[in-house]
């Protein structure tokens, strides 16, 4: 049962209630009375001629250079001339500025202008684009006619050019006209459609500081939709401009040495994190992008096998092979699993596992006996089978992770992925499979289910060469150095950077020696399963009081030494030469 | 679950059916199909799409009424705290779901159809202060603060979403029934002046765009390309439909584009300016009919909470009028708010319909000569 309330009248207040709601409705009827019937002249007058015209002004973008001050993307003005749909919309319209142009030596029929004009059209009073990419002598020239009408508009735009063209795509990246997804995706309303806004690399990463402010002008046209008068005018501000770590000359040097081969170099500051180089090869000119590109070059550089869009220093993953056994070695010694002292006997293959399986060391007659320094030099891998079977997996994947294997770098450039460094879970997931000893054998040469961009490498053997820090990479040279310490000890370290540079002395990693710079370096060969293997060299100079860092991987380059070994050598000495 | 006994026969739903209301409505219905039809008749662009979905949609809603006739609202009622519990269940997902995406997610996607539950929650809201405030009357402080904080929390969910509008209808909702239910006056005082209090508040919450749409209310003229221009845009169309109106299809504030989402958010734009003044007042006044009718059945019926029940319903259609009838004129600021029956929308229609039915359900009850409460 319900209590009734005996003393309330709810009646009466229902009553109260339905007054305040049926009497509020004259609140509607005044709106409607004043605005319907005493300003209803006004307003018709106002709908019959929509007088208002309101034109952005595109900002042109902050310039972003090298760090020597080498403009890497800068803007040119450029013309456009614009309109109203609402006041060009009669064929005799279309004739008329289609002559005009023509008369004026610009190429085009009153049907191209239609169709050009239908195409853009979102609502009457939003301005589209008539013509663009005029010289300021041809706008001048066309305004000067007689007839040029008066609801035609020129306005500048900021054309974004690249006068780098190739050599830094892939990190400045570039910019084009904003998706219908981005429009719908932005988070402080600042976007319309037809604005240019950056699409990847420093372009994207620091768009908002780069785009400036837009300005607006508003214009009273009148009924024929001539301009009458500026109603108001906003100045568009200029972006904040970038200067860069990069090393345009030194992008050019990496670009020489890569002549004829697939792949990529990365030079990095091993102290603050600074890149210096990074050359992706194949790369593209972002300067089409920019300008809207026919859909037949677009698809052709999509859809390429060499992938030129591509940057695999960052979006690119590889298994990192032998140079991933810094990372071994840190574990092992850090885990106790070795100290300087333990060596092991390399026959040249080890066996291991129900039923045995045998893997071989690279050096099929076998190394003797090695200690963890001399099977750096060596790149001895039975030394690192053996103990990596010892250390365990987890333990080793849990190192990997200190050392930022897995995770993205954090650069300032988007499109960086993460790369994988699969363990048990993933496999038994992914692959309905356990753990095999088999699977660890691998991984301690840096094979397996291990897969790396370079950037990642380049971190790793950063934090060899400076102590311990795992540095976070970064472009933008106004970005403060940021970095997490790895737990390995000084004396640890040392040991490893011993190893490697005995490896660039007189060891596998020799190929990197003698160009100048004194390299501490190491060798991979990333083994791929679709052709020929991948050749890696990673190293850093001078090898007793480490500056910069560079990684080298040539797709299908076959063995480390002696590919990619030379370009890491002379990068280096290159970087060491300029640094004066 | 659902007690037949609860229900109506045939035989009582053709003695009781209050047919005027069924006719107001259909009125208003049919008013709207004109009206959206006109909206997609642009120049550029020219749809039916539209007005094709929407009478798919009053043909499901239509069934959906006679359901609920046949089901009663007295089942509803004794389900109510299970359907707010429902309800209030799928706020908090979106909720969640809303933060992890870090946006603004106010439905669920089934396919093609979108559910949003902030509608839902409005029919189930109302169906379960029907329920507590007759058990619990807020005539004393508990009771009072109780069902603030129930109904409260949904309207905080809902202000995360965030979905400013749905959060005021349901406040409208709640406001009506408190003062029906028998809130002293005294507290219904407080709760405004602590409703004023709390703008401030709110507005630190708000995102940059329902910011910029207060902004753009009070001065239109700030921004006049963006949302300013929407207000300014749609103030004219209005303006210009002057006494008699431009007639069906010559709107030129529509039919060019002036007007953005011409048959959602200014749908009565689109009409006030194809039917004008004469138009907007026979709007008006239907609905002012249709107000009447359905608390007529609450006057009639001696069920507290069908009294309720038909307030609260009538709290729901009158905000949502008020706020898009004005918000053409730049009366009041954009919110999104379909105008009952008229915006084009299937789950809003649906869930109108729904509380119109029950709405008729009350009517029908006085032809039950028992008025025992189960």
């Amino acid at each position: 049962m319900y209590k009734a309330l005996d003393h309330f009248d709810f009646d009466h207040r229902l009553m109260y209630v339905r007054n305040i709601f049926i009497f509020s409705l004259l609140f509607l009827i005044a709106g409607l009375v004043y605005f319907q019937l005493v300003k209803a002249d006004e307003y018709v007058e106002l709908a019959s001629r929509n007088r208002l015209r309101m034109i952005r002004l595109p900002s042109p973008r902050g310039n972003i250079y090298d760090a020597s001050g080498v403009p890497l993307a800068v803007n040119v003005r450029t013309f456009e001339i614009r309109a109203y749909p609402m006041d060009i919309r009669r064929d005799e319209d279309y004739e008329s500025t289609a002559g005009l142009f023509a008369r004026h030596g610009i190429p085009m029929t009153s049907a191209d202008l239609k169709e050009r004009l239908e195409k853009q059209y979102v609502a009457p009073y939003r301005a589209i684009s008539v013509i663009g990419n005029l010289t300021l002598a041809q706008v001048s020239d066309l305004v000067m006619d007689d007839e040029f009408s008066r609801r035609l508009f020129p306005s500048p735009v900021w054309r974004r050019i690249y006068p780098a063209e190739a050599l830094a795509a892939h990190v400045v990246g570039h910019v084009g006209e904003i998706t219908q997804k981005e429009l719908e995706d932005q988070r402080d309303l600042y976007y319309q459609a037809g604005d240019i806004i950056g699409k990847n690399g420093v372009e994207s990463m620091y768009e908002e500081q780069l785009r400036g402010t837009v300005g607006e002008q508003v214009v009273e046209v009148d009924s024929r939709g001539r301009r009458l008068r500026n109603v108001n005018y906003n100045d568009p501000q200029k972006g904040a401009d970038l200067r860069l770590t990069l090393d345009l000359a030194a992008q050019r040097e990496a670009l020489r040495l890569m002549e004829g081969k697939k792949g990529v170099i990365v030079a990095m500051d091993v102290n603050d994190g600074s890149v210096k180089v990074l050359m992706s090869v194949p790369t593209f000119d972002p300067n089409p992008l920019t300008w809207g590109i026919s859909a037949r070059a677009w698809s052709a550089l999509n859809d390429d096998p060499d992938k030129p869009m591509m940057n695999r220093a960052t979006g690119g993953v590889y298994p990192p092979g032998s140079v991933f056994k810094v990372v071994t070695a840190a574990a092992l010694l850090m885990e106790k699993t070795v100290d300087a002292r333990t060596d092991v006997f390399c026959p040249g293959y080890f066996r291991v596992g129900t039923p045995a399986r045998t893997f071989r060391c690279w050096r099929r007659s076998g190394h003797g006996r090695e200690t963890i320094r001399s099977a750096l030099r060596d790149s001895c891998d039975v030394f690192f089978y053996q103990n990596g079977v010892k250390l365990g997996i987890d333990k080793l994947i849990e190192w990997g992770h200190d050392f930022g294997v897995g995770e993205p770098t954090g650069v300032d450039i988007t499109g960086e992925v993460s790369g994988t460094i699969a363990g048990r879970d993933w496999k038994r997931r992914n692959l309905k499979e356990s753990w095999y000893q088999g699977d660890t054998v691998n991984y301690a040469i840096g094979q397996g289910y291990l897969l790396m961009t370079p950037l990642q490498l380049v971190r790793v053997y950063a934090a060899f060469a400076n102590g311990g820090k795992l540095v976070v990479p970064r472009f933008n040279s106004a970005k403060k150095p940021e970095w997490k310490d790895v737990k390995v000890s000084k004396a640890n370290m040392d040991i490893i950077r011993q190893g490697i540079r005995d490896a660039a002395a007189n060891g596998t990693a020799r190929a990197a020696s003698g160009f100048g710079a004194e390299v501490a370096g190491k060798t991979g060969t990333a083994q791929n399963s679709h052709g020929e293997d991948h050749a890696w060299f990673v190293g850093y100079a001078p090898a007793a009081n480490p500056k910069y860092v560079v990684a080298a991987l040539v797709e299908g380059g076959g063995s480390g030494g002696s590919v990619a070994g030379p370009l890491v050598g002379r990068m280096l000495s290159y970087l060491l030469e300029h640094d004066k | 679950m659902l007690l037949p006994e609860l229900g109506y026969s045939w035989g009582e739903i053709r003695a009781g059916l209050d047919r005027v209301m069924v006719a107001l409505v259909c009125a208003l219905f049919a008013l709207g199909i004109i009206s959206i039809y006109s909206a997609g008749k642009g120049v550029r662009s020219s749809t039916v799409v539209f007005v094709v979905r929407q009478l798919v949609w009053g043909g499901v809603s239509a069934a959906v009424y006679v359901v609920i006739l046949r089901v009663g609202y007295r089942n509803f009622v004794r389900l109510s705290f299970w359907l707010y519990a429902a309800t209030f269940l799928c706020l908090i997902i979106l909720d969640v779901r809303g933060i992890a995406s870090k946006g603004a997610v106010r439905w669920f996607q089934f396919g093609n159809i979108n559910f949003q539950p902030s509608e839902l929650g409005k029919v189930s809201l109302i169906l379960f202060m029907s329920r507590f405030c007759s058990r619990r009357p807020p005539e004393n402080v508990k009771n009072l603060a109780a069902a603030l904080a129930i109904c409260g929390a949904s309207v905080f969910m809902i202000l995360l979403q965030p979905d400013l509008g749905s959060a005021l209808v349901y406040i409208a909702i709640i406001f009506a029934i408190l003062a029906v239910a028998g809130t002293p006056v005294k507290y219904l005082a407080w709760l405004a002046l602590v409703g004023l209090c709390a703008l401030p508040v709110l507005w630190k919450g708000m995102r940059a765009y329902q910011r910029l749409r207060l902004i753009v209310f009070l001065d239109p003229y700030i921004d006049p390309q963006g949302a300013g221009y929407n207000v300014i845009q749609s103030r004219i169309a209005v303006g210009s439909g002057g006494l008699w109106g431009k007639g069906f299809l010559q709107g030129t504030q529509g039919r060019l584009h002036f007007l953005p989402a011409p048959h959602t958010d200014f749908i009565f734009s689109v009409f006030a300016e194809e039917f004008g003044f004469i138009g907007g007042i026979i709007v008006i006044t239907l609905f002012a009919c249709l107000f009447w009718r359905i608390l007529r059945g609450a006057f009639r019926t001696k069920d507290t909470r069908a009294k309720l029940l038909c307030i609260g319903v009538v709290a729901w259609l009158w905000f949502q009028l008020m706020e898009s009838i004005a918000m053409s004129m730049g009366l009041a600021p954009i919110t999104g708010l379909p105008m009952p029956l008229f915006s084009y929308g299937g789950s809003s229609l649906l869930m109108v319909v729904i509380a119109l039915a029950l709405a008729q359900s009350v009517a029908i009850s006085p032809v039950r000569e028992n008025f025992a409460h189960i």
